[in-house]
């Protein structure tokens, strides 16, 4: 088999603080492999044979190639950082197509995607499905679970909605879930890693016009961002009486 | 203004983390240096004990009061400014900034609220290309400069950069007549042991314990002594005994990119037998710490049961015992692990069987499983104080000159094992300083681990170690004083203090009685 995992280097949101006028202070914020892109190598690193392929792909600047090479360490043996001044701005559009022109041109034989579910600076959720859509594949996306036999089956989870799919070879997978404890790799591991090329490819490399990518061949511009709030109705219990409130509780649970 | 209030009996001020208990009237916390001025002035008077506080992350009780009134200082939280010299940049900042916050603000270059010490010194270091650091790492970051100050304290990174004394540039300290003592080093130095001091149009003459200090390990048992020795270094380590220090010029510097490593061995005897060679290799690591099988076994359970170490690694089955290390993570990582993996093989290790790791969150989680023995262990003794008030932590701190940590380590085997209390080790073990944490369970158990710390701190002197090398002395281990330098030793050190302190007002049982 084949994997390719698409991964991106973010500021460590944990890090963030947030000024008087509610920008990111970003100033000495250390970045990091995207958490979700950690969950979907782990993923991959769980189910690959020895004999496997993964190959990891991250588009940005020079210095992403620190996150690639947490990937090489942790089990990717094959890495490409997608690095060009024109790619600068790029928004979910043109990273998509970035993406999708190294896979046509790099990994075109290829048995399977992974991505993280999103981003953990951008929080679009939309480039997983959107490359699949671009390389006119299917997307399962919000998967926590795969299980490889005579056929490939994953779970994905909608928070409404749980479900189980068979998935044809070619398909595009974004990783909710993982293991929250970061795994670490041996020195061996990391020696490993440093004898692997990371090979950088420009937009000339990718075969892609000045207008296909970056800000230039990106369709939208942000306005202005902020969390989506859910709000749910609650019902409140009168807990006066701690025995009669529990009965209530149940009778409402169950 | 000066904040004031009575204390009750259960204040958090009257405790460290040595989870001794003490007892004072009242919490005075100042505002600036004039308020300080104002309360040392009076209790000084009035003769009233005064103990200085601030983070209370002490281990031998140096900020628990045995009477009189404590003056909290943690209201000096502020980073002042930045400067240079001769020797490079420095930090100028208040006595309860954090190692933490300090290193932060210097990690982030948050710069623009402070203020230019030296000409363009602000400027300068931003637009240098490297990045700088305070190297000095005393385990608990959450720690105060002044307390830092105070007690010389070291940790692992001692290995590399020695300890704290090694890093400060000047101190402003108020003495107990009121008076505002600003110490550049090299602007005062002894002659023939005795120190003049110029203070508000006179000279104060301060004499200096005969005994030597001892430098050639890890030390932090008594004042520093020396014939020709700069002021600053009197004070530095002097726990409290002389005055109250508000602010200080820190060195910092350059920083480079760091590999934290965990190497796993079979057992105890195969991790002490890889250090030796370890020191002596080419490899030049920023510090070498150790756990045995015991801190093994208590990180894992710890790990279990308590939430907060739930995003550490898993410690691997086979590891009996772990060396933990950072090296530059430069262009000759490969040929530095090449000549590991060939020590580490003979003593049943490999490069296969460790942990590695270059991003900070990483390097943070391999502090963090450093950190959890310690921590455990205070949170465990904290937990006994319910059912035993009387219950406080009982940890060595001793050095020795690594050629003898054999003997030293065969001296804590035979000594606890005869008294048949339980314990851990863990610690420096590149400057021949490793800490054994008695896991008390009874009143009984601590009357036997006192006698036994007692025995231990005899064979370190007669090893040519120290019976404190980084916690100070406080009031929990005053005694060991006189066991290093004698009866004179401790009515040297008296003289010095009454030559600064006559009315003793600062710290009483800090160091001595």
């Amino acid at each position: 088999m084949k994997y390719v995992i698409l991964v991106k280097q973010v500021p460590d949101t944990t890090r963030i603080k947030v000024d008087e006028n509610g920008n990111l202070i970003r100033q000495g914020v250390p970045s990091i492999l995207d958490p979700y892109c950690e969950y979907a190598l782990d993923m991959v690193c769980r189910i690959r044979k020895p004999e496997d392929s993964v190959i990891v792909v991250s588009m940005g600047p020079p210095q992403a190639k620190e996150s690639i090479f947490r990937c090489l360490e942790l089990g990717a043996n094959e890495a490409y950082l997608l690095s060009d001044k024109a790619f600068a701005g790029a928004d979910v559009f043109a990273t998509s197509r970035t993406l999708t022109a190294f896979i046509r041109k790099f990994a075109a034989d290829y048995d399977l995607i992974f991505c993280g579910k999103q981003a953990a600076d951008g929080d679009t959720a939309e480039v997983p499905a959107e490359t699949a859509a671009m390389l006119n594949v299917q997307q399962f996306c919000y998967s926590e679970n795969i299980i490889i036999s005579d056929t490939i089956k994953v779970t994905q989870n909608y928070n409404d909605e749980i479900r189980v799919c068979t998935v044809p070879k070619g398909s595009v997978l974004s990783v909710s879930i993982g293991d929250i404890n970061r795994r670490v790799p041996s020195i061996s591991d990391h020696i490993k890693a440093l004898n692997i090329e990371i090979k950088t490819l420009d937009r000339i490399a990718l075969g892609l016009g000045m207008y296909s990518v970056g800000i230039k061949g990106s369709k939208t511009k942000i306005e202005s961002s902020y969390s989506p709030r859910y709000e749910h109705s609650g019902k409140i219990i009168d807990g006066t009486d701690p025995s009669e409130a529990a009965k209530l509780l149940i009778k409402e649970v169950l | 203004m000066i904040h004031s209030r009575k204390l009750e009996s259960d204040s958090p001020y009257l405790t460290d983390e040595s989870k001794l208990s003490g007892a004072a009237d009242m919490l005075f916390i100042p505002d600036d240096e004039e308020d300080v001025v104002k309360i040392v002035v009076s209790h000084n008077s009035s003769k009233t004990p005064l103990t200085i506080s601030a983070m209370r992350t002490g281990v031998c009780g140096g900020c628990v009061p045995k009477e009189g009134d404590i003056v909290s200082m943690e209201k000096f939280n502020k980073i002042i400014g930045i400067g240079k010299d001769d020797k490079g940049y420095f930090i100028r900042t208040q006595a309860a900034v954090t190692v933490k916050d300090l290193n932060e603000i210097i990690r982030k270059k948050l710069y623009s609220e402070l203020q230019n010490i030296t000409d363009d010194a602000i400027e300068c270091i931003l637009s240098e290309r490297t990045d700088y650091f305070y190297p000095v790492d005393p385990t608990e970051l959450n720690g105060s400069i002044g307390g830092n100050i105070s007690t010389n304290a070291s940790g692992p990174r001692t290995y590399k950069y020695g300890p704290t004394r090694d890093w400060v540039r000047r101190i402003r300290i108020i003495l107990s007549d009121g008076n505002v003592l600003d110490i550049l080093r090299g602007e005062i130095k002894a002659k023939n042991r005795v120190f003049s001091i110029p203070v508000d149009g006179k000279n104060i003459t301060v004499h200096i314990p005969s005994y030597e200090f001892n430098r050639d390990v890890k030390n932090t048992t008594g004042l520093m002594t020396g014939p020709d020795m700069d002021l600053i270094d009197l004070f530095i380590g002097s726990e409290g005994m002389f005055g109250i220090i508000t602010e200080a010029d820190i060195y910092i510097t350059e920083w480079h990119p760091l590999m934290s490593n965990i190497i796993f061995f079979p057992s105890d005897d195969n991790a002490y037998n890889f250090v030796k060679e370890f020191v002596n290799s080419h490899i030049d690591p920023e510090f070498i710490e150790f756990f045995d099988t015991g801190s093994l076994n208590l990180i894992r359970k710890s790990k279990k049961n308590d939430p907060k170490f739930t995003k550490m690694p898993d410690i691997p089955d086979y590891a009996g015992s772990a060396i933990f290390f950072d090296i530059s993570n430069d262009e000759n990582i490969v040929s530095k692990y090449n000549e590991l993996s060939q020590i580490a093989k003979i003593y049943g290790g490999s490069l296969d069987h460790s942990w590695c790791g270059h991003e900070l969150k990483d390097r943070e989680r391999f502090f963090a499983f450093r950190h959890s023995v310690p921590q455990t262990i205070f949170e465990y003794v904290a937990s006994l104080k319910g059912s035993m008030p009387g219950m406080h932590k009982m940890g060595t701190d001793m050095s020795v000159p690594l050629d003898h940590l054999d003997e030293m380590i065969d001296s804590y085997s035979e000594v606890l094992t005869s008294k048949k209390l339980e314990y851990v080790i863990f610690g420096h073990i590149g400057n021949g300083h490793l800490h054994v944490e008695i896991i008390l369970k009874s009143m009984d158990d601590l009357s036997k681990a006192k006698k036994a710390y007692r025995t231990l701190a005899l064979r370190s002197i007669e090893l040519g170690g120290s019976p404190s090398a980084e916690h100070g002395i406080g009031k929990i281990k005053s005694e060991y004083i006189e066991l290093l330098y004698g009866k004179q030793g401790v009515e040297d050190i008296k003289k010095t203090k009454r030559e600064l302190d006559p009315n003793w007002i600062f710290c009483p049982g800090n160091v001595v009685e």
